[in-house]
């Protein structure tokens, strides 16, 4: 029995050894720095090893749901067709950028850099559902894994027998997702696309510069309404894991792009509902906070640059000081106190026809400075400040280098590319998200997956890649 | 015609881009002939015009015109005196087709250009861009690089 | 959900602001869109997803995050919101944590317009939208975390909770003794998530002004260069009035971050129960989220120094695709293939042959890659425009369906509310609320599930509504206790 006079270490409170005590005392940021060990990602574990994933899928809505698994850790299987496969590999901005090969029976096609970061950690084969052949792989590979997502037209996967109500009798435990425009209803066959998802869902009808200014709903930049929805599917996918460990059961999710765009509105949609109050787009300025918007600047940071984005372009700040402190200081460095007079509270403030007034006054202040001198200036007067950067001012910023968000990467096929956010997208103490490797040829794994770990002889296998099936 | 000026005297389609020009009122050069015309687009439908209006000056240029009748030879935008030029490109070359490189920004080989086949059955690749044996003269030209110091980290 | 008709004149502001009745017209029938499917011969599939997949069923099914207990602190953004709505939907318990004068975004509402807030039916206190429509079902309990007996009785609730996400400036938690480090040594299995802008550490780390006003979105989207390649450029539209970079009109970056911190914390949970029975750090920044997401941007640059620019409603990877103006509005069109282009060809030339002509005829546009370079872009848009500038967005949309082509108008929010398809699996949905009435909001998009699928079971949440269950139920504080702390001001 253990001595009750004794004081054991582990019974008091606090530190229980000098690492602890020092990590108890170092500053916060340095604390957050060493726990994170950007840099070290690869030697932790991933949190979602030992989950096997098939992505037949195209373009980038679904495939990102299932790239953020890999990252996580999980194995993923990507299935395209033959030679011709993801459409996404043809896409290449103002035609100028390739990656090469596509396949080797066409050597002098590239796949386009539009095709990067949607796809990553995945072995890629390939296959002809349209084959009978096809089904008896599809089934194989179904029975050794715990999920498949797909994108194609509600009836196609059911007509080859594919579709979850057939799935399930063979793996109670598959978890099964469809990802397209529009789920079931009148429009369940409609296609869809990043571009439509915005123009559909109103979310185009809130953004750009208002029709009493003669602007135009302006679109997100790229497609990244079709990477945001794609994420929300990985929320239901993990959700869908974490029940089934209760369970054991499997289920089927489907998903809606447009959906998800309609999703982000925010206080539009109670405010028609309950008001008949149709939301209209503001612009740069901010419909709930004043002053909280993006400014114009007289003159770009780079006048001498060749480069137009950076010789034009560079000028814009983003300023932000709504509350009345802030505020009362922004008009003290503009040395327009009459505008602190005329709308001390924020309620004031905010109003559209305040709004207009009040930037147009930034804005004639900032006609004759530079960006850089204007994020200058209020910085140093205590307002938050920023301007907004361009790709070559990410590149180069010593935060993102120091976080790892850009970094570069030795890409076993394509040699050296920078890495976007990835790591970053979540920074974990235990179980770091992490790339190893972007996209691959067309059929790359064909071999490894066909061959090692489903069984197929080798002479099947150049067969089928013979006809036309793999 | 409208939204395109079709230039009776030299038969060039002037294109009129939508959002530039949805309503828009002002005088366009014709690209290829000197012919000035006034035009009032109101909601993309031209209100007036195109009047052709000799002798004055004008206040724009197409961005891009071509001739149907020419085998639609064109004139891409930023033809000095024909097309005003695009200003918002992301760079200062505008190249239109594959930008073929062997190396990134920071000199460190990169396969962005075409290189002979080399996968194995099936199509399988390994994870190994072998360029010592599919592009010998790239791979001197990286040792070149290194010796010179030009390899960087950023 | 069709009501009697109703006649409404409208003479002034206050005349708009009555509840609205939705749908104005009903949705189509089941038996009209079983028509839909068999014309695809799908009919039992499509029976099948419907039976299976209605989201009038939702309450009937189990929730995948039962039992999962989240605590959320912060104020002012969206990002921590939007996450734990997404983990509140599949059924997680959210109890989120409020300073006792509350969140300030309960008191932003669009242009200070205060007729557009909700008013409590029972305490008469007002309410703003934005945050009505992301507290959904979850707790609001108030603490004051400035105080010790606050602190003290936070760290009770993190004991008690699998995960928290907290969006406060770096280190204000750390200080109070109740960050990361802290409750970790109380309890391991915590899976604790940071959200901001950009960052707990780095040389530009979320900072707070000189009066302490905080960083809020859009200096997300600002710092990753979302902003710098949205908006129109100068040469469509004057610079000031349309030609500049752009910010979205929502607090997109926060948005990405609330969703990509639900993924990360569900992964991390998902390895504690597998694996380690051990919880994590997960820090998650706005501008890094939607960095990760903007394609290949930042990779472009590192291919050959290009920058992205801004190219208004095209999109220079793909041709066609983008919207145009029409007659009444803007239309959508995509399509990017060979077949694609052609279809959209034959539809367009049957109003306008002048289109067929000049497009299919130009040799230099015959390749699907050279139809991306910037001229043929213009060319094609500009004769695109000439058709839509006649015609109206619904019947473009019919024209350029019956080719099968990617199109559809671009709809303001009320046309969305009222499109039939929306109506029919529900986009959006009004919901009776207890304290503030019919309201429609914006359905969850884990709403269509076979087996667990989300669901909103309440919207909004008076300030400290459940402080007294909360309290009674976690840390056995009663009535009496709860009046002295509040005249403490701990509560």
């Amino acid at each position: 029995m253990a001595d009750p006079r004794e004081v054991r270490l582990e019974d008091l409170p606090g530190p229980k050894s000098r690492e602890e005590l020092e990590d108890m005392k170092v500053p916060y940021e340095e604390y957050c720095r060493k726990i994170f060990d950007v840099g070290n990602e690869f030697i932790k574990p991933g949190a979602l090893e030992g989950i096997r994933w098939l992505s037949c899928t195209m373009y980038i809505f679904t495939p990102h749901s299932v790239a953020n698994l890999g990252e996580l850790g999980a194995e993923i299987i990507k299935i395209e067709f033959p030679r011709v496969a993801d459409p996404m590999r043809h896409t290449s901005p103002f035609n100028e950028c390739y990656f090469y090969p596509l396949h080797d029976t066409r050597p002098r096609s590239g796949t386009g850099i539009g095709v990067l970061n949607a796809n990553v950690n995945e072995y890629y084969i390939s296959l002809d559902y349209h084959r009978k052949e096809a089904q008896e792989v599809l089934y194989k590979l179904v029975k050794m894994s715990d999920g498949l997502t797909e994108c194609y037209r509600p009836g196609t996967f059911d007509r080859w027998k594919q579709s979850y109500r057939y799935l399930q009798e063979i793996n109670p435990r598959f978890i099964y997702v469809w990802g397209g425009g529009f789920g079931y209803g009148p429009k369940a066959f409609g296609g869809s696309y990043d571009i439509l998802g915005q123009a559909h869902a109103g979310l185009a009808s809130i953004t750009g510069f208002h029709e009493d200014f003669g602007g135009h709903p302006v679109k997100h930049s790229n497609w990244c309404i079709d990477w945001y929805s794609g994420t929300q599917i990985t929320v239901a996918v993990l959700a869908a894991l974490y029940w089934r460990r209760k369970t054991g059961l499997g289920t089927m999710i489907e998903f809606s792009q447009v959906q998800a765009a309609t999703r982000c509105l925010g206080y539009g949609v109670p405010l028609y509902g309950r008001f008949g109050v149709v939301r209209q787009r503001w612009g740069n300025w901010d419909t709930q906070l004043c002053v909280h918007g993006i400014i114009i600047c007289g003159k770009s940071d780079y006048p001498d640059e060749k480069n137009p984005q950076l010789r034009n372009e560079a000028r814009y700040v983003m300023v932000s000081a709504f509350n009345d402190p802030d505020f009362k200081e922004l008009c003290t460095v503009i040395k327009r106190m009459d505008l602190y007079e005329k709308y001390k509270t924020h309620k004031e403030r905010v109003r559209a026809e305040a709004q207009v007034e009040i930037y147009r006054e930034i804005e004639k202040w900032a006609a004759d400075k530079s960006r850089s001198e204007v994020v200058r200036i209020l910085t140093e007067a205590g307002i938050l400040a920023m301007p907004v950067k361009n790709d070559k001012e990410v590149y180069e910023s010593e935060h993102f280098r120091q976080r790892g968000t850009v970094r570069w990467m030795d890409d076993p096929m394509l040699g050296d590319v920078v890495v976007q956010s990835t790591y970053s997208t979540g920074l974990f103490s235990e179980t770091p998200r992490r790339k190893f490797w972007d996209f691959r040829p067309v059929g790359a794994d064909n071999m490894k997956i066909y061959h090692e770990l489903l069984g197929y002889p080798i002479s099947t296998i150049q067969e089928w890649y013979e006809k036309g099936i793999i | 015609m409208c939204d395109i000026i079709w230039c009776k005297k030299c038969n060039t389609v002037n294109y009129l881009d939508p959002y530039c020009f949805w309503n828009w009122e002002g005088k366009v050069k014709c690209a290829e002939c000197d012919e000035v015309y006034y035009i009032h687009m109101i909601q993309g439908h031209m209100y007036k015009g195109p009047e052709p209006r000799p002798g004055e000056k004008p206040d724009i240029l197409p961005l891009y015109a071509d001739k149907p009748y020419d085998g639609y030879t064109n004139y891409p935008p930023g033809v000095e005196g024909k097309t005003r030029p695009y200003n918002c490109t992301p760079r200062h070359i505008y190249l239109g087709k594959a930008d073929w490189r062997k190396f990134s920004i920071r000199n460190r080989p990169m396969r962005a250009w075409p290189q002979p086949p080399s996968t194995g059955i099936a199509g399988s690749a390994g994870f190994y861009w072998d360029i010592k044996k599919l592009t010998p003269e790239v791979w001197e030209e990286y040792q070149e690089k290194i010796k010179r110091g030009e390899v960087r980290d950023w | 959900m069709a009501r009697e008709p109703q006649e409404i004149e409208i003479k002034s502001r206050a005349d708009t602001l009555k509840p609205r009745p939705w749908p104005v017209t009903p949705p189509p029938s089941r038996e009209e869109v079983a028509k839909v499917y068999a014309k695809r011969k799908a009919e039992d599939f499509g029976a099948w997803c419907e039976e299976n997949l209605w989201f009038q069923k939702a309450f009937e099914k189990p929730e995948a995050l039962q039992g999962v207990r989240v605590l959320d602190v912060g104020l002012w953004r969206i990002g921590h919101k939007f996450c734990t709505s997404l983990l509140a939907e599949l059924g997680a318990e959210v109890i989120v944590v409020e300073p006792p004068e509350g969140d300030p975004m309960r008191k932003l509402t669009p242009f200070g317009r205060e007729e557009y807030m909700l008013k409590d039916q029972k305490s008469g206190e007002p309410c703003g939208l934005e945050f009505i429509h992301e507290m959904r079902n979850k707790y609001s309990i108030t603490l004051n975390l400035d105080t010790p007996e606050g602190q003290k009785l936070y760290k009770g609730l993190a004991n008690r909770a699998d995960i928290i996400v907290e969006e406060y400036p770096p280190g204000y938690m750390d200080e109070r003794g109740i960050g990361y480090r802290q409750l970790s040594k109380i309890n391991p299995r915590l899976i604790y998530c940071w959200i901001g802008e950009l960052g707990q550490w780095g040389p530009e780390k979320d900072r707070v002004s000189k009066h302490g006003q905080w960083m809020l979105d859009p200096f997300g989207q600002a710092a990753c260069s979302f902003i710098h390649n949205t908006g129109y450029p100068d040469d469509f539209m004057p610079r000031g009035s349309g030609g500049d970079p752009t910010r979205s009109g929502v607090w997109l970056a926060d948005y990405v971050a609330g969703e990509q911190a639900a993924v990360n914390i569900l992964a991390a949970l998902y390895y504690r129960e597998e694996k380690s029975g051990k919880g994590q750090f997960i820090e998650v920044t706005a501008a890094e989220a939607l960095m990760d997401i903007l394609d290949f941007d930042i990779s472009w640059y590192g291919f050959n120094e290009s920058i992205k620019a801004r190219t208004g409603s095209w999109d220079p990877n793909l041709n066609q695709y983008a919207w145009n103006p029409c007659k009444d509005g803007y239309m959508m069109i995509g399509g990017q293939t060979d077949r694609l282009w052609y279809r959209i060809g034959m539809c367009i030339e049957r109003d306008l042959p002048q289109f067929g002509r000049l497009i299919h005829e130009d040799p230099f546009l015959k390749e699907v890659a050279a139809r991306n370079a910037l001229q043929a872009l213009v060319k094609t848009y500009t004769l695109t425009a000439m058709w839509l500038r006649d015609i109206n967005r619904v019947e473009a949309e019919e024209k350029l369906l019956e080719y099968e082509i990617a199109a559809g108008p671009l709809l303001y929010i009320d046309e969305v509310c009222e499109f039939p398809h929306f109506k029919y699996r529900p986009w959006v949905y009004t919901i009776e609320d207890e304290h503030y009435g019919t309201i429609l909001y914006s359905t969850s998009t884990t709403a269509f599930q076979m087996r667990t699928p989300g669901r909103v079971k309440w919207l909004g949440r008076p300030l400290g509504y459940d402080n007294g269950e909360i309290y009674q139920k976690y840390l056995g504080i009663g009535p009496r206790m709860q009046e002295v702390l509040k005249e403490k001001g701990v509560l």
